[in-house]
């Protein structure tokens, strides 16, 4: 077991403040505290080699788990092991196998060149000289800035800081990462080009990874596990699949249309329709599907008719609606 | 031991990068110098004494510790009270490295890179101005200079980060440092020579650990204390060497438990 969480909590004290010029003197003179339980009580544990996924709102208790699983916070109360070390302790041989990747973080020295960073990270992590090199030449490859390495960080780009970033993060081949939101401010292609990149580290690194992103296709594409937080709490752990299998047995039959046709006549035909001619979407429960495409292809004039699956979004949400 | 190393070489290297930044830093202080300078040489004639200091020790007293506050005063970590509210600590914490080692080897990078200029500027000056400066010959002397200032720059440094470490607690970290600046240049000796006040105050100052920031090591170069109050001095940086290293520790190790890693 890389990663074990038992009853894991963390609260926070934050302070009040009413609005107003009253509010503030009253804050300057009583501070008015709040406990705010940004985790409460989350217990899971992951396997060598797992890339688990990590869902939720804004404000779930995402991020904060991540930051005590690394050691950067202090648990309120509960246990948490990841490679056997406590991670507050912030032992050296812990801090040499973990990487926290954030989105936004900048740890590159603002006016060198990146290279610069990567050398002190050397240093830092007492990489030897071979392996530091095959480290940079496989990440600077791959994501496609080797000619960079020697310009000033402040002339670059946006999103080439972020791969410079992602390479001072990773240069001592950490065996387990927690990336916060990795594709964030990155173009489309970048996105994928770095969805790749996860996948392909974690294969060949045999990593433990666990991910938490706003876009759906990252989890999609790269976890087969899924663990969905809300305000603290975990309301799912387990596989995509399964998941998709509890909240959605239904499929989407999508129908389009080779001439306008009465409503009248599709109510008759399915209850949860959609219907903006020429599409119409039926929500079909994964039992009558073959039934009810038989009678769409009876009764309708179709053009072209597909099957699909629900998108995670929906899934999702439904999952927080049902939650509350 | 090497990756501090490195820590002080990129701190030098980034100095450069903004050349007439750094140019005009220079001349500030060259300005600063040769006007202290010429303020005292007037106020004080050849042959006249004020305090007890006649002119070329009043001279050496000014300037000297002009000098060695660039030297001891000097330090980068202010900047760790915005590191913690901003949630750039958590780059260091993330990383095994030792967060004030890691300050420590800036200013030492930093240090270097002022010590070198000064003592090319200061040799140029006193070739031209021929200054009636005391130069002090005893080796004997000037290793214990140095010794104190080398308790004075690591004793600052502690002060330094302690009110950074303030960043845990509250975001307001720029006042308390302000009003302790303007403190610590009295305290220390930095705007006239400490022992012209009254006995029992100066006493008072003593037991502080200010006055061995810059007042006792230029005293010391002066040849004005006596063994025993050099030794004593000495015992007493160590002592508040040592205690501000344990306060700093511990103020460190209560603001990790409130830490937040926010606003990233």
């Amino acid at each position: 077991m890389v990663i074990s969480v038992s009853h894991l909590s963390k609260y926070y004290q934050v302070h009040k403040k009413e609005p107003g010029l009253v509010g503030s003197i009253k804050s300057l003179v009583a501070r008015q505290y709040e406990k705010v339980k940004a985790v409460d009580d989350i217990s899971f544990s992951i396997t060598e080699g797992e890339l688990v996924g990590f869902i939720g709102p804004n404000g779930a208790g995402k991020t904060t788990t991540l930051k005590c699983l690394s050691g950067l916070l202090y648990p309120s109360g509960g246990e948490i092991s990841v490679l056997r070390f406590t991670p507050w302790e912030r032992k050296y041989e812990f801090l040499t196998q973990i990487a926290f990747v954030m989105g936004q973080r900048n740890q590159l020295w603002w006016d060198l060149p990146a290279l610069e960073t990567f050398l002190l990270n050397k240093e830092i992590y007492e990489i030897p000289t071979k392996r530091f090199n095959e480290a940079l030449s496989e990440l600077s490859t791959f994501l496609k800035v080797d000619s960079l390495l020697k310009t000033p960080v402040r002339k670059l780009s946006l999103g080439e800081r972020m791969k410079m970033e992602l390479i001072a993060n990773l240069i001592h081949s950490p065996k387990v990462l927690f990336l916060d939101e990795p594709t964030l401010g990155l173009d489309v292609v970048m996105q994928q080009n770095l969805r790749d990149f996860i996948r392909e580290y974690n294969k060949r690194h045999h990593a433990t990874i666990i991910l938490t992103s706003h876009y759906m296709k990252d989890v999609e594409s790269l976890c087969k596990r899924v663990v969905i937080i809300n305000l603290g709490k975990i309301i799912f752990d387990g596989l995509l699949d399964t998941l998709v299998k509890q909240h959605a047995p239904y499929k989407l039959i999508r129908v389009i249309l080779k001439r306008n046709v009465e409503e009248n006549i599709l109510r008759t035909l399915g209850r949860d329709i959609k219907f903006q001619y020429p599409e119409l979407i039926f929500n079909v429960p994964n039992e009558k599907i073959s039934e009810t495409v038989a009678k769409l292809l009876q009764q309708l004039p179709i053009e072209d008719i597909t099957i699909q699956d629900p998108a995670i979004e929906d899934i999702i949400r439904e999952v927080f609606n049902s939650e509350q | 031991m090497n990756k501090y190393f490195s820590v002080a070489r990129l701190t030098w290297d980034e100095t450069f990068v903004y050349r007439l930044n750094f140019v005009m830093w220079r001349v500030r202080a060259v300005l600063q110098i040769l006007t202290l300078y010429f303020l005292w040489l007037a106020l004080i004639p050849t042959g006249a004494s004020l305090f007890g200091y006649d002119q070329s020790s009043m001279l050496t007293y000014i300037l000297g510790t002009s000098l060695i506050s660039s030297i001891v005063l000097s330090s980068r970590s202010y900047a760790v009270g915005d590191e913690i509210n901003s949630g750039n600590l958590s780059n260091f914490l993330l990383r095994p490295i030792n967060y004030f080692l890691y300050w420590f080897a800036r200013d030492v990078g930093d240090k270097a890179m002022n010590i070198i200029f000064s003592i090319i500027e200061l040799t140029v000056l006193f070739v031209i101005l021929k200054p009636p400066l005391f130069i002090q010959t005893e080796s004997f002397y000037l290793l214990l200079t140095f010794v104190a200032i080398v308790f004075a720059l690591i004793m600052y440094f502690f002060f330094n980060f302690l009110l950074g470490l303030i960043g845990f607690w509250s975001p307001e970290v720029w006042a308390p440092r302000f009003i302790f600046i303007i403190l610590l240049n009295f305290f220390a000796g930095g705007l006239f020579p400490l022992d012209i006040l009254p006995k029992f105050i100066f006493s008072v100052f003593q037991s502080l650990p200010f006055t061995y920031l810059l007042y006792f090591p230029i005293k010391i170069y002066l040849g004005q204390l006596t063994i025993i109050e050099i030794f004593t001095g000495i015992m007493i940086s160590l002592v508040w060497t040592l205690v501000l290293y344990i306060i700093v520790q511990y103020v460190w190790r209560k603001g990790l438990l409130v830490y937040t890693a926010q606003g990233r």
